[in-house]
């Protein structure tokens, strides 16, 4: 075909050239005006075939980079830790119902394919899917797992009945790591396609796909007259090759310079590339939809996205629906326009008949059913900025940015995607609250993060009062001065010294006045400005004493603080300025997270970590971020602390937890900076960690202390942690005692103002308080149930 | 079915073990030294180890310790389980980590002696592979104290 219309255009223009010669000298007959015979035609049509190739050049350079582009281009893939299934796991059927909705499984009167799964109560009957692990592959299977109160009781096989011991779902998406554009991918080879899907879109999109070189001609001119008919354009006659030129370039614009543009870009694409790969681009290019700022594009995210499983499991009736689509995603909407929808599938299948890509009976089978496209539908990418940031920048050490949005890795976080929307949740919905009550204009910001305190692995983490935002990253980013959250250091240095200091020692809350170097006078006071005289140690710390915690600062020293800081995971020296001991240092939620984190590990600090592994395209491991411990602070020592960081949170500042969280134990602390600029809350149950800021990014006044701040945020989130309570390990070195927090003697726990708390062996005071003053019957209830709820194993 | 498995856990790491290195006794040499999980470890955990053995046999450390990390995530307070994982990084020659995660085993080991025995032959094999000479004596003393606790 092509090598006969050269040869015709040789005939013509052997035609021509007589024909031209004639003219010339009919010239001298005909005269015509001399400004017409001076042009030099030669050098014209030289100079404007250049300039076309120049243009060509550019088009071909452009188009071969969007192509490149798209065909290399796969980002990696960003997935939350996988749900592990066993009996007593800790976990409530309304949250495994929400980790399955986020794995878009779907609702089944009888769950018979993989992804459905149907509730009774606290049963679920499911068809897990099958995914690719780093150690074992899972295989789709059908269980039923049961629940009660908030554990599984139960994880059997449907099919002959035994109990299963352990059963990984696949993770959810959390998002992938993309060059600038907003656009999700979800690329496919031409192999995972089902062989049907390019047989479908050659008969409804492009007969003659495998036969043009890029355009089709005829088509074209069909298009042409019949817009010429209707006034107005109504037939594309686009090639599937045209189609992807058209998607590169986003554009809706219809004009006779764009479709020329196009055409061009479309012959190159074919000069250069094989069909086989213009056929691949455009499965995984073409425009099927939109969900809310994020367009869908491509046959593999759309299959997951109307349909919520992979391209390859999508029957006939699926892939008809989705081919109907590429007219117009809006046009044909699923719920805004079903019968056009239904009309445009059927038509296709009508095609797909006349053509001979279905038998008959396909035909009548697939025509007879409906179009089930999910309804909550949503595609899981950018949902959560500041946690992937995290995940980057942690990537950023071994992965250049090019190559995690270019070689497909897929990179298993430790996100709790289930806690991640709650810690989202709490945040958008105390903010408000908060703004509201303190009238702040919006201007409150926040960050929180949570990790396990064995693993520290990051298990929600919120940068921003709206999540959703990724700009500023105050959970990484916002450095501030942390308050009293430093005085468990103080007091930890001072504990460790067990000869010198215990919980009773006694210490003096009196106004102090220290030079600095740069010859200014300190005077730091209290918060509610009254200095209390000799105080217990446990006192100063429950009641957050300024003035006591200076004087014991600084009898203990700057270099023996300093160390103690940085063995907790302490990211920089301290510098040895006495406001320090009161917080000035300057730190972000995450670093805080770690200080914390070494507390509630029992002084086993492990690494702060986003990422569990890393694989390549295919599957194959590249890299773990393993599991790291490090003994770096004696656990009996840090058993000391946490017992009075848990009296914080019975009696002291952060006693509104006792509460807020009532049926378990939690030790953290508040912190609070000059004029409210900064609300802090850090602390720790049985099993997570968390750390919350509060505070205007122009660092104004907001009002709030750490406990009417903070605090109220970490426990809105601690409370759907389904967290543990915490326990105090006994030791052989160490012993749990109750004593009188006023004169630091022994007491009982029947007394009013005692408190059970740890100290170093042979340590403790051997001398009983003279009154115990009787609690009152409320006090006493609470203390019989204290008695059940003990904190000490 | 757990006493067949315990069994089989018997010998999990056996199939790595190094050579004996002169005033420093190696854990789990001798299979009657090898510790063996914990009575109420769940069946979740015991089926993990169990392929962590296999693959320990098939020399796919890695594979191992994706499969003990996940152990520790279901029991995060089984002593026993950290004691596995501070060996397979002993066996991978990454001794740092066997130090710590060796610790933290034996915080967690209440009165197992045997146990702690074991984790300061992990701490004295490491600390001699990373050159602390005196630091390995020390360990391997502490070992043969608590051996003697039993």
């Amino acid at each position: 075909m092509a090598r006969r219309a050269t040869k015709k255009s040789k005939k013509k223009r052997s035609r021509r050239v007589p024909r031209r010669t004639s003219k010339k000298k009919s010239s001298r007959k005909l005269p015509v005006p001399g400004f017409f015979r001076k042009i030099p035609w030669l050098k014209v049509f030289a100079a404007v075939t250049v300039v076309f190739l120049i243009y060509v050049t550019y088009l071909d350079f452009v188009v071969r980079g969007s192509f490149e582009d798209s065909r290399w281009q796969l980002p990696a893939k960003v997935y939350a830790r996988p749900l592990e299934l066993y009996q007593n796991l800790r976990l409530n059927a309304d949250d495994f119902e929400r980790e399955l909705n986020l794995l878009n499984y779907r609702y089944a009167y009888q769950p018979k394919e993989s992804g459905t799964f149907q509730r009774d109560g606290n049963g679920f009957d499911i068809v897990t899917r099958a995914f690719t692990f780093w150690d074992i592959n899972e295989l789709s299977q059908h269980i039923h797992v049961s629940f009660s109160g908030d554990h599984v009781s139960r994880i059997k096989n449907v099919r002959d009945g035994k109990e299963i011991a352990l059963l990984r779902l696949d993770p959810v998406l959390v998002g992938g790591i993309y060059p600038l554009k907003k656009e999700d991918r979800k690329l496919i080879t031409l192999k995972d396609a089902p062989e049907l899907l390019p047989e479908i879109l050659v008969a409804v999109e492009d007969r003659k796909f495998y036969k043009h070189f890029g355009i089709d001609p005829m088509a074209i001119a069909r298009a042409f007259i019949a817009n010429i008919r209707a006034g107005k354009s109504v037939q594309g006659g686009s090639t599937i090759t045209q189609q992807l030129v058209k998607n590169f370039f986003l554009t809706n614009e219809r004009s006779l310079w764009r479709k020329f543009n196009e055409i061009i870009m479309a012959v190159l694409l074919d000069f250069h590339y094989e069909k086989d790969e213009i056929m691949q681009a455009y499965i995984n290019e073409i425009y099927l939809g939109q969900d809310r700022s994020h367009a869908v594009h491509g046959f593999g995210l759309a299959s997951q996205f109307y349909f919520a499983k992979p391209i390859h499991q999508l029957n006939l009736n699926q892939l008809t629906t989705l081919v109907a689509l590429i007219r117009g995603p809006s046009y044909y909407h699923p719920e805004n326009h079903p019968k056009r929808l239904l009309s445009r599938r059927n038509r296709i299948l009508e095609i797909l008949l006349e053509q001979k890509v279905i038998s008959p009976e396909l035909y009548a089978a697939t025509k007879s059913l409906n179009i089930n496209i999910i309804k909550k539908r949503h595609v899981a990418v950018g949902q959560h900025p500041a946690f992937l940031d995290l995940v980057k920048r942690q990537l950023r050490e071994y992965y250049p940015e090019e190559k995690l949005q270019s070689e497909g890795l897929k990179i298993f976080t430790t996100m709790n995607p289930v806690l991640q929307l709650d810690a989202e949740q709490s945040t958008r919905k105390r903010l408000a609250s908060l703004d509201r009550q303190k009238k702040l204009n919006n201007k409150l910001q926040a960050a929180a993060v949570v990790v396990n305190s064995t693993s520290a692995e990051v298990l929600a983490l919120v940068g921003d009062r709206n999540p959703r935002f990724s700009g500023f990253n105050r959970a990484l980013d916002a450095s501030r001065p942390i308050g009293s959250l430093i005085k468990p250091v103080v007091y930890l240095s001072a504990l460790q010294q067990h000869e010198k200091h215990s919980w009773s020692s006694i210490v003096l809350d009196k106004s102090i006045s220290i030079k600095t170097k740069d010859e200014n006078i300190w005077t730091p006071r209290n918060y509610d400005n009254t200095s209390h005289g000799e105080v217990t140690l446990i006192t100063a710390m429950t009641k957050s004493y300024n003035q006591a915690t200076v004087r014991l600062g600084l009898e203990i020293g700057f270099p023996k603080i300093n160390q103690v800081y940085k063995k907790l995971g302490g990211p920089e020296d301290l510098p040895p300025y006495p406001s320090i001991l009161l917080g000035a240092q300057n730190l972000s939620p995450i670093e805080v997270t770690q200080l914390y984190q070494t507390l509630a590990a029992n002084g086993f600090r492990s690494p702060i970590r986003a990422i569990r592994e890393v694989l390549d395209v295919d599957g194959q491991p590249l890299r773990r971020y393993p599991i790291k411990v490090q003994q770096s602070i004696n656990s009996d020592d840090i058993n000391l602390i946490t017992s009075g960081l848990v009296q914080v949170t019975k009696t002291g500042t952060a006693s509104a937890l006792s509460k807020r969280l009532p049926n378990i134990h939690v030790a953290g602390k508040t912190g609070t900076t000059n004029d409210t600029r900064d609300s802090w809350f850090a602390g720790f149950s049985g099993s997570h960690v968390g750390v919350v800021w509060l505070g205007t990014d122009d660092n104004q006044p907001t009002q709030l202390t750490g406990s009417t701040g903070a605090l109220q945020l970490w426990a809105d989130i601690f409370r759907h942690a389904n967290t543990e309570s915490l326990k105090i390990e006994k030791s052989d070195n160490i012993e749990s005692q109750w004593i009188d927090s006023k004169t630091g003697l022994l007491s009982k726990s029947s007394c009013s103002g005692s408190m059970q708390l740890t100290f170093v062996k042979g340590t403790a005071p051997t001398e009983s308080a003279n009154d115990c003053p009787r609690s009152g019957v409320r006090e006493q209830i609470n203390n019989t149930v204290e008695w059940f709820k003990q904190i000490f194993r | 079915m757990k006493q067949l498995l315990y069994i089989l856990v018997l010998f999990i790491f056996a199939g790595c073990a190094t050579t004996q290195r002169a005033g420093v006794e190696l854990p789990g040499e001798d299979p009657s030294k090898t510790v063996l999980p914990e009575k109420n470890t769940s069946p979740a955990v015991i089926s993990l180890i169990e392929k962590a053995r296999v693959a320990t046999q098939q020399g796919d450390y890695q594979r191992a310790e994706v499969l003990l990390e996940r152990t520790v995530h279901i029991e995060p307070k089984n002593a026993t389980l950290w004691h596995y994982l501070a060996k397979l990084r002993l066996h991978q020659s990454r001794y740092q980590d066997a130090v710590g995660l060796a610790q933290k085993s034996s915080y967690l080991a209440g009165s197992n002696n045997k146990l702690i025995a074991d984790n300061w032959r992990i701490i004295a094999h490491s600390k001699q592979q990373m050159g602390d000479q005196a630091g390995a004596v020390q360990a391997q003393d502490k070992a043969r104290q608590f051996s003697g606790q039993r």
